[in-house]
């Protein structure tokens, strides 16, 4: 879809139902990049789910050891992120600078609820004497979580670089073939972040 | 009509919701222990529902080039199966 029908769409109907110009959103290079990240994390996945098979005794120990309740806000802070970052490109759209950075600063908000979460939970855990080495358990839930975090805190560099350039106005360049590429691209690559939490949240800490 | 953004708003609620009802399930295998297998199948099922959803609205797929979304939609699917095997 290109980005004048976008910007006439009114409602989600209207803009999901505009089939005859489907358009992926952002840098097909990001995509790549979006399935690669993808299958590094599904060989985490699946290699925590056979390790766990083979460990039933000490994975149920270890996911008793942590912390439910900063897993579930961990997930709504991820969800509520992506929200924010599904409306700043809508405002960007629209043009609207002041709504966009707005939309982006809370989403970088509900990003640090996040950070601050999972770094106390870390601090709770290594207070319990608990580490990497402590067990298979534990050394695949710092392994992936960890990894995830990486994921986060370059997303929200990512984000912040965003939110430089909508206030430098730097998106609106009508003559490229689609001047909000660059910002749908560091969008997806958020909302992919907060994908992968949707698996590894109910694997590690709920089932 | 449903404006873009009420749009966005309804599937965060519908994350929200799923999120709770994953975590209430979860609750409710630890205190009374039903078959494990059905405990997974649905909390991964709900991996998928959940995942359709950010896939969808939030990445905008929907209206992206079928093979694109379907690659997505098929990580979300095909990911939880193959969990749900394992545990089997």
């Amino acid at each position: 879809m290109k980005t004048e029908n976008i910007l006439q769409a009114e409602s989600v109907t209207q803009l999901l139902e505009n089939k005859a110009d489907k358009r992926l959103p952002g840098d097909l290079a990001m995509w790549f990049f979006i399935l690669a990240e993808l299958t590094v994390f599904a060989v985490f996945f699946i290699g925590f789910a056979v390790a766990e098979n083979a460990n039933m005794a000490m994975f149920a120990e270890g996911k008793a050891q942590l912390h439910k309740v900063a897993g579930l806000i961990n997930t709504i802070a991820l969800i509520t992120s992506s929200y924010f970052v599904a409306l700043s490109l809508h405002s960007m759209r629209k043009n609207n600078a002041k709504q966009t950075l707005r939309h982006l600063g809370l989403a970088l908000v509900f990003a640090g609820v996040y950070v601050v979460l999972k770094l106390w939970e870390y601090q709770a855990l290594f207070a319990l004497g608990i580490h990497i080495e402590t067990n298979t358990f534990f050394t695949l839930y710092f392994l992936i979580t960890a990894f995830h975090f990486l994921h986060i805190i370059l997303g929200m560099l990512i984000l912040a670089y965003m939110a430089i350039n909508v206030y430098k106005d730097n998106y609106n360049d009508p003559t490229t073939e689609n001047e909000f590429s660059g910002f749908e691209s560091g969008a997806c690559y958020w909302h992919m972040v907060d994908l992968l939490w949707i698996i590894l949240f109910p694997l590690i800490y709920i089932i | 009509m449903l404006k873009v953004w009420q749009g966005f708003a309804l599937s965060w609620a519908w994350l929200l919701i799923l999120t709770l009802v994953s975590v209430a399930i979860g609750l409710y295998y630890q205190s009374t222990a039903f078959n494990r297998f059905a405990f997974i199948s649905i909390v991964m099922l709900i991996i998928a529902m959940k995942g359709q959803q950010i896939i969808d609205i939030f990445m905008e797929l929907k209206h992206a080039p079928r093979l694109w979304r379907s690659v997505m939609l098929a990580y979300v699917i095909i990911i939880p199966l193959i969990i749900t095997f394992i545990y089997l």
